[in-house]
């Protein structure tokens, strides 16, 4: 075969620096439309059914800790999907939400830790920066699906 | 029993918890090792309940998961430096996933999606009667007792989209779906035209020529008509009679055979 997979993939498919963005109001039962979205990007950039499932799962976990510590009545997540030639980046913002006024709660931090070691569990990278109003959670899963 | 690196560690051929513990035994007393399971119950029920949309029963993924925890305690060797939890969560997370691999799931689900695809179908008939308009998705996964994702899910499995494999390639410019087979119409065109060959060749040459103009350059009997200096009667006329001899040639052609 040779060649990259991806640059000689069908045209219907998403390919080295395709970049999608999807945002929505920050509600955890809207959650549903980022998993909804990773799965159909993750397929077409071409990773197998079990990585598009950790992929799926591991959006969740990005999305609760972009929500973490802030006010979620307000503001949107917005997520970035990034093809790469042999992995893709996904990071979830949190933006335009005020910071909670109450400090963290243990269950809040105890949930925070799950989400990080769920996410070490899943993909190669990940990681988080606070800046002001905004959270961002990020991920890196390379693939290594028949595809890679 | 040997342990290689810090990652999950390597399946074993089956789900037997005390093998571990046996090969290598813990450094933990038994009063330990009870505390330190039942402190982490709450993460094997957490990490359990991430895995439900799966289709699984909860029950059964907190199984699955509490005596992954049991395997993670009896492995875990604290001098590596690497904290419990996260140690404990990749292999609980490992081992729900290899429980859905081990039961073919891909296949399961992707079988679950079909036949939901099927049940919503009849759902949306039964739905339409009742309400008099399309149902919701929120009022289909009432309907079939699936959750609103697991609708979405199958509605866009029914429509063609699947995962990966579907239309993979290894060629730039063969996707698999071209390589598809599909019913040619051309076939059935081929075949018409090889039985109406030899009844046409024993048509006159004005028939065939007016059987031509009609069917193939698509003019009307009028402009036949105009093209051969005849009246539209006449090349209606003319038509009939030609259509009629071909049917019965090919009718003899038929029982010949």
């Amino acid at each position: 075969m040779g060649g990259d997979p991806l640059l000689s993939a069908p045209s219907d498919t998403l390919g080295v620096g395709d970049r999608v963005e999807l945002a929505f109001p920050a509600r955890g039962d809207l959650v549903v439309l980022a998993r909804l979205v990773t799965s159909a990007i993750s397929a077409r950039a071409g990773f197998d059914i079990e990585e598009l499932e950790d992929l799926r799962l591991a959006v969740g976990e990005l999305c609760l800790l972009a929500l973490q510590g802030s006010d979620r009545r307000h503001g949107d997540l917005r997520l970035e999907f990034r093809v790469s030639t042999d992995s893709i980046d996904i990071s979830c913002t949190l933006e335009g939400a005020a910071p909670a006024l109450t400090a963290r709660t243990a269950d809040g931090l105890e949930a925070e830790q799950l989400s990080e070691q769920i996410l070490s569990a899943l993909v190669d990278e990940h990681g988080r920066e606070q800046q002001d109003a905004s959270a961002r959670a990020w991920l890196r899963k390379r693939r290594k699906g028949p595809a890679a | 029993m040997t342990q290689g690196g810090d990652e999950t560690p390597a399946p074993d051929s089956d789900m037997a918890e005390h093998e571990g513990a046996e090969a290598e035994p813990s450094r933990l007393s038994e009063a330990e090792r009870e505390v330190m399971i039942t402190d982490n119950l709450g993460l094997s029920h957490q990490l359990a309940r991430r895995f439900l949309h799966r289709g699984e029963p909860l029950d059964d993924l907190v199984q699955v998961a509490s005596v992954a925890l049991v395997k993670s305690v009896d492995r875990f060797d604290p001098g590596r430096g690497v904290a419990f939890a996260a140690f404990a969560t990749r292999t609980i997370i490992g081992e729900l996933k290899r429980h859905f691999r081990d039961k073919g799931w891909a296949v399961r689900a992707s079988r679950r999606v079909q036949e939901l695809y099927l049940e919503l179908g009849h759902a949306t008939s039964a739905l339409v009667q009742q309400l008099g308009r399309n149902p919701t998705v929120a009022e289909l996964a009432a309907a079939t007792g699936s959750s609103e994702e697991a609708v979405i899910e199958a509605i866009e499995a029914g429509q063609g989209y699947r995962a990966t494999s579907i239309d993979a390639s290894d060629d730039e410019d063969h996707p698999l779906s071209a390589r598809l087979g599909s019913n040619d119409s051309q076939y059935q065109a081929v075949e018409e035209r090889a039985l109406l060959a030899p009844a046409l060749a024993t048509l006159p040459v004005r028939e065939r020529a007016i059987l031509r103009m009609r069917f193939m350059d698509g003019l009307t009997q009028s402009e036949i008509a105009a093209e051969i200096g005849v009246s539209q009667m006449h090349v209606s006329r003319l038509l009939s009679s030609s259509l009629e001899q071909l049917r019965q040639q090919i009718r003899d052609d038929d029982e010949v055979e």
